[in-house]
């Protein structure tokens, strides 16, 4: 039982990081790879809050989301002034250099080593050790990212971001400050994305760099286009299909040693594969991936296997 | 200290072989090429199977390896970014699938193969000193090697007939294929050489420090970064980059320690986004607006 509950948390955390890319990638059609660095500086920050400065836990949630968001805003001025690569060469660029600095600035992040005995947290008194104990916790943090998300692309906000997206120039044209809705949403989604930070970092009780690499950024653009990028449920069902995909694996029985290695081949085989095929919806001259059109994660999944090296067959699948 | 210059001069023309396929690919197809990286380290693994695994005399496994990775490159273009671009697949959209293609590559070549590090030669390799300097015969080897081969394709590209179509094509395809220059074929004669370059570089690698499955998407990103800070306006451009980025390579870890080879890799990076867009031997115009 504990098993399943530790999926399904595992499951909430990637919801509140796709959910929060996909304010980015999704509505404001950046295609960003440094989310996994907001996830770690969220994970890092509270844990330094709690062990260092004995911060509890709801005062360091806060303040981990403001430290990224800030972060994500610095990240944001230099990098929207690109478009297109150069963006996303921007942005990896930051991730790689967040994940240096995480790993070797050893005297504030004790590095490689990373930091173990984060404590457990105490919600209003109530201390939460369990399992289904931190499911509950992860569930209520989910719907709160939930409904800020939701908030936001419905709003008149979204609205502007979204035709930001669809058109640069006439949103220009309607005197949108372009620049600014850019940073605003990649603020947002770096403050989001801490929220799973720290939630991870009192969950494991241990953080080190390796689980916010630049692999991470990569899984998280995968959970938000596999699902659907630019709506609300996408992102919930990709963390579903990316996150019990090789625990089902790991039931069909198989070699220890061969094990490993096949399940990350044939996960990785699926997701890069749909990744391609679901790609297709997001080309310009308009992103067409919007709440509006139904969001078809299944249909691209059948022509997964295939689609990474033949992409064009998985193309005919996902344009019927 | 001329130690370390020395150092970074070898790794540096390494990374300028790697570069000038890259920013060749890049310019002429649009084509942000990470799977490059799976060139690459295909390259290396498949110089470790001939060489150590089949005991294959050292020539014959180089060409294998060199044949390997054109194959794949040429491969690649064939069957995921042609059939894209026919689609007309946004740029990102390019980037992305070849994100996948790596990611798959190199999945499965530590399927087959393994995680651990392999190392190709037996034992310490002989050293050649040259004053204070002391390098290694595989050293040597990448520096001839990619002067060697950075001459040839610089002569390539300026006097061969099929190399001025090579640059006709990434000035301006729309405009070469309304004069009658096959864009196609040629993209694949582009993907021939950059996977080419990619195979030297590979092999000179390998050699030197060993292969894992890992190697290639640090080495493809150093590349992409000397692209942009030699400037991609000049095909020769990214050469200049790559031999500059592994000259500070080699000083940052003199200075301070191997650890913050990367960040400082990309804090260059940034720092030429910001304030130098179009490279050291660019043109005013920026590169994003190409």
């Amino acid at each position: 039982m504990n098993y399943i509950f530790h999926i399904l948390t595992m499951i909430l955390l990637y919801v509140i990081l796709g959910l929060s890319l996909n304010l980015v990638v999704g509505y404001g059609g950046m295609l960003s790879l440094c989310h996994a660095a907001f996830y770690g500086i969220g994970a890092y920050a509270s844990a330094l809050l709690m062990m260092d400065a004995g911060w509890s836990f709801l005062p360091s949630l806060a303040a981990a989301v403001i430290i990224a968001g800030v972060i994500a805003y610095l990240i944001s001025v230099p990098s929207i002034r690109f478009h297109g690569d150069f963006f996303v060469l921007a942005t990896l660029g930051f991730q790689i250099i967040i994940f240096s600095i995480l790993n070797n600035w050893v005297a504030f992040t004790k590095g490689p080593y990373g930091i173990s005995g984060i404590p457990r947290p105490s919600v209003w008194g109530l201390k939460i050790i369990s399992i289904p104990a931190f499911f509950a916790l992860s569930f209520m943090l989910t719907v709160v990212v939930w409904f800020v998300s939701g908030r936001l692309a419905k709003s008149p906000y979204g609205r502007a971001l979204e035709a930001v997206r669809d058109s640069e120039l006439a949103a220009l044209a309607l005197g949108k400050n372009v620049t600014r809705f850019r940073r605003s949403a990649f603020c947002i989604a770096g403050g989001l994305a801490a929220v799973a930070g720290v939630l991870f970092a009192v969950y494991a009780s241990y953080i080190d760099p390796t689980s916010f690499t630049l692999d991470e950024s990569v899984f998280i653009l995968c959970v938000v286009i596999i699902g659907g990028a630019g709506n609300l449920r996408g992102p919930i069902i990709g963390a579903v299909i990316l996150v019990s995909l090789p625990e089902l694996l790991r039931l069909v029985r198989m070699p220890d040693a061969i094990a490993a290695n096949m399940r990350q081949v044939s996960s990785r085989f699926a997701f890069s594969s749909s990744l391609v095929s679901t790609i297709s919806k997001i080309k310009p001259p308009t992103v067409c991936a919007n709440s509006s059109t139904p969001f078809r994660p299944f249909k691209a999944l059948p022509a997964a296997a295939a689609a990474s090296i033949f992409p064009s067959v998985s193309f005919t699948f996902a344009d019927k | 200290m001329e130690q370390f210059i020395a150092n970074g001069l070898c790794k540096g023309s390494v990374y300028a072989l790697v570069a000038l396929g890259f920013g060749l690919i890049y310019t002429t197809s649009g084509v942000f090429h990470l799977a490059h990286g799976a060139v690459y380290t295909t390259a290396a693994y498949s110089m470790f199977l001939a060489s150590v695994l089949l005991q294959l005399p050292l020539l014959v496994s180089v060409g294998l390896a060199l044949v390997t990775a054109v194959t794949l490159g040429v491969l690649v273009e064939l069957l995921v970014y042609q059939p894209l671009d026919r689609k007309q697949a946004s740029r990102a959209a390019l980037l992305i699938s070849s994100l996948g293609v790596y990611i798959v590559a190199v999945n499965l070549l530590a399927m087959f193969f393994g995680n651990e590090t392999r190392i190709l030669r037996s034992g310490a390799e002989a050293t050649v000193s040259l004053g204070n300097v002391i390098l290694t015969r595989v050293q040597l080897a990448q520096i001839a090697a990619s002067a060697l081969f950075v001459a040839v394709y610089w002569g390539f590209l300026r006097k061969s007939p099929l190399g001025r179509i090579c640059r006709a094509v990434a000035d301006d395809p729309v405009l070469a294929s309304s004069l009658g220059v096959k864009v196609q074929a040629t993209r694949l004669v582009v993907f021939t050489l950059g996977s080419f370059l990619a195979g030297i570089g590979a092999v000179l690698i390998a050699l030197d420090v060993g292969i894992d499955p890992q190697i290639g998407f640090p080495v493809v990103l150093v590349a992409a970064v000397a692209c942009i800070i030699g400037g991609l306006h000049r095909f020769i451009a990214p050469a200049l980059g790559g031999i500059l980025l592994g000259l500070i390579q080699s000083l940052v870890v003199w200075q301070t320690s191997a650890m913050w080879e990367s960040a400082v890799t990309f804090t260059l990076l940034i720092c030429f986004l910001l304030f130098r867009p179009q490279g050291l031997l660019g043109m005013r115009q920026r590169l994003e607006e190409r």
